[in-house]
């Protein structure tokens, strides 16, 4: 019987804790399903995929650090960098998903969009998260 | 004027190491427990939902069971539930390394390379042997702390 006590009595330690987290916010309440925009894609499904990755975030943030194989996209030079892809895709289509630097940047889910317009039959997502999710 | 015997010697050492390694392992997760969610999911064994309950209560448990293990009133309930641990995470390990699996481990938060499985395998069944090893001697010595006394001869 001491034992089961042990047990309760780590067990409910632990409760405590996990509480504290929760009433500091440091976690967010897992009972509460995390919200998906239309046309976004969390990290560990786009990771199942075999997808091309499109960086949409500044020069310089994308040559200090990318995910790997990622094709830099300037939103700017739409034209040339449209064709940079469209390359990559004809060669082998697949999903494209789109991310910029962080959850409430906004520039991958506006290039996403716009590349549906240009690229119909293409399968385009938007990076939940964006590179803060891969960097995390 | 306490004494410690080579055995006692080792099993101090164990306790202090297993100690050492859980609440390093806890203190990240507890601070970022979204990333450490993103690494459960990794393992592709529960939803994200499920990764959120882990990811809350696991950092936790470890904390509490990494502490208890050098209190005397506690610490066979956490050696127990330690050893339990070590074998989840040796067969959560080799089931994702059979999977063919490329995550990081998320065992000390987030910033880890891609996991390399051998390692992380051995590292867990060191842990579990030194674990066993302390839970015996405890089930041997169950009124004796590490330190031994030194008892005036009668």
């Amino acid at each position: 019987m001491a034992i089961l006590r042990e047990f309760f009595l780590i067990l409910l330690l632990s409760a405590v804790g996990a509480a504290f987290s929760l009433y500091h916010g440091w976690a967010p309440l897992p009972w509460v399903e995390p919200k998906l925009a239309a046309g976004e894609i969390r990290l560990v499904d786009a990771q199942a995929l075999d997808v091309i990755w499109l960086d949409t975030r500044p020069v310089d943030a994308f040559e200090s650090g990318h995910i790997p194989d990622a094709l830099f996209f300037d939103e700017a030079d739409w034209d040339s960098s449209l064709m940079g892809l469209m390359e990559a895709w004809l060669s082998e289509p697949r999903p494209i998903v789109v991310y910029c630097g962080s959850e409430n940047c906004g520039t991958s889910q506006r290039v996403a969009g716009r590349l549906r317009g240009a690229l119909p039959d293409a399968e385009i997502y938007s990076l939940k998260g964006g590179w803060d999710a891969w960097a995390n | 004027m306490g004494q410690l015997s080579s055995k006692a010697y080792f099993v101090l050492l164990a306790r202090l190491v297993l100690s050492a390694t859980l609440l390093f392992a806890a203190l990240p997760k507890i601070g970022d427990p979204v990333a450490f969610a993103t690494s459960i999911e990794g393992f592709r064994l529960v939803g994200r939902q499920g990764s959120l309950w882990v990811a809350l209560v696991l950092p936790w448990l470890e904390l509490v069971v990494g502490m208890g293990l050098l209190i005397p009133q506690i610490r066979r309930g956490c050696g127990i539930l330690i050893a339990l641990l070590l074998l989840l995470f040796i067969g959560l390990h080799t089931s994702a390394w059979m999977r063919g699996l490329d995550i990081s481990c998320g065992c000390f938060g987030q910033g880890e390379e891609p996991a390399n499985y051998l390692w992380l395998i051995l590292r867990n069944v060191g842990l579990l042997i030194a674990m066993i090893a302390v839970l015996i001697h405890d089930g041997r010595n169950p009124q004796r702390r590490c330190l031994k006394e030194d008892v005036p001869a009668s």
